[in-house]
């Protein structure tokens, strides 16, 4: 990458050399050996410490006497998050909440982070949507496993009825494999197209027309954050479910 | 279907724009004939410029009818699952949270299929 940020020359400067070296010892082989640290890598690095810097904060300075704006705004935060699990999840959502409320902060903040001019959308990538979304993917079967059991979370796939099973099963597994590909592709795309349209129509209209199509990303940023969030909870609220 | 939707058809018939629209229906036979003969137009003029040996690249032409359909079918799917959303908020406005919770979903998934086809027009043409 011929141009990168200040931050990004910085941690190549610094991790550069091991990271490579790393990535060499698992058998990949990056892009640019010199710098093998992106820009989306160490965007996400920044949001990933403002957001552990924000919850330090907010965790330190919690008071029921004086709440802080901090403190005030993780409560907004924690409502919406908290009423929506509640309404997907239903009984016994708090063990979630936490991870649902991080995937949210961090798909919008790094959603917005396009707006800011100089700087890419780091979901814009393909790669930082499927990290994402291989997690959740992970963190659901690892809740529903022990939730039921292997024996009882395998039974889920297979579906009601025994003598359709062997149909439904790999049905189920696809489907579920597909998932994945699904929540990458859907991030991935509508910010990528987002920014594509403000780049076409700022080829077409070089002033004041492409500003407008800021305003239809920072909605869809909002709105895919929030999908995101939503099929998060619905695969965990899938998986953990017992049936009666 | 029909006899429990007896609301929306009398409001459409009442509707003040629905007078218009006997006037509106005679015009739609000139447009048709004039959008025809474009049509036509459209299909001829390739016919005529065959004569060169220049191969057409048909790619860009492919990759937009492919982005229209899915475009267009897309509007249509998002019009229709709106259309019901307002219509049950209308009737029960006290659902709200749950119906706008499935409006977002349905809209977010019926967008990704158009997405989906801009990622493999991305990835086919290059």
């Amino acid at each position: 990458m011929p141009e990168s940020l200040a931050f990004t020359r910085l941690l190549n400067y610094l991790f550069g050399n091991a990271v490579a070296s790393i990535m060499q010892m698992l058998g990949i082989h990056p892009a640019n050996p010199a710098a093998p640290i992106d820009d989306k890598f160490a965007l996400e690095l920044i949001v990933v410490l403002g957001l552990i810097a924000f919850f330090i904060l907010v965790r330190l300075t919690l008071s029921v006497e004086k709440p802080n704006p901090a403190q005030q705004i993780a409560e907004v935060i924690h409502e919406f998050t908290g009423s929506n699990a509640d309404q997907i999840i239903g009984h016994g959502y708090e063990r979630f909440q936490a991870f649902v409320t991080c995937i949210f902060l961090f798909v919008v903040i790094n959603n917005l982070l396009g707006l800011i001019p100089g700087l890419h959308t780091p979901t814009g990538f393909p790669v930082v949507p499927l990290g994402i979304a291989l997690l959740t993917f992970l963190y659901y079967n690892f809740h529903g496993l022990r939730e039921q059991g292997v024996v009882g979370y395998m039974k889920h796939f297979a579906g009601p009825v025994w003598w359709i099973a062997p149909l439904l099963f790999p049905i189920e597994i696809i489907s579920h494999c597909a998932r994945v590909m699904s929540l990458t592709i859907r991030l991935y795309a509508n910010m990528f197209a987002s920014d594509l349209v403000t780049l076409v129509f700022f080829s077409l209209v070089p002033l004041a027309i492409p500003a407008v199509f800021l305003g239809l990303h920072f909605f869809v940023s909002l709105i895919q954050a929030y999908v995101f969030m939503l099929l998060a909870m619905i695969y965990l609220s899938q998986a953990v479910a017992h049936e009666h | 279907m029909g006899c429990k939707r007896e609301g929306a058809s009398t409001v459409s018939l009442n509707h003040p724009l629905a007078a218009n629209f006997q006037g509106s229906r005679r015009n739609m036979r000139k447009f048709q004939s004039v959008f025809m003969a474009l049509a036509a137009l459209c299909f001829a003029v390739p016919a005529f410029a065959d004569g060169g040996s220049a191969p057409i690249n048909l790619v860009p032409i492919g990759a937009g009818i492919g982005m229209a359909i899915a475009a267009g079918l897309c509007g249509l799917g998002q019009g229709r699952a709106t259309a019901s959303a307002t219509e049950a908020l209308a009737r029960n406005p006290g659902a709200r949270a749950g119906i706008q919770l499935l409006l977002v979903l349905g809209l977010a998934f019926i967008e990704s299929l158009t997405l989906f086809t801009l990622v493999i027009i991305f990835a086919k043409v290059k």
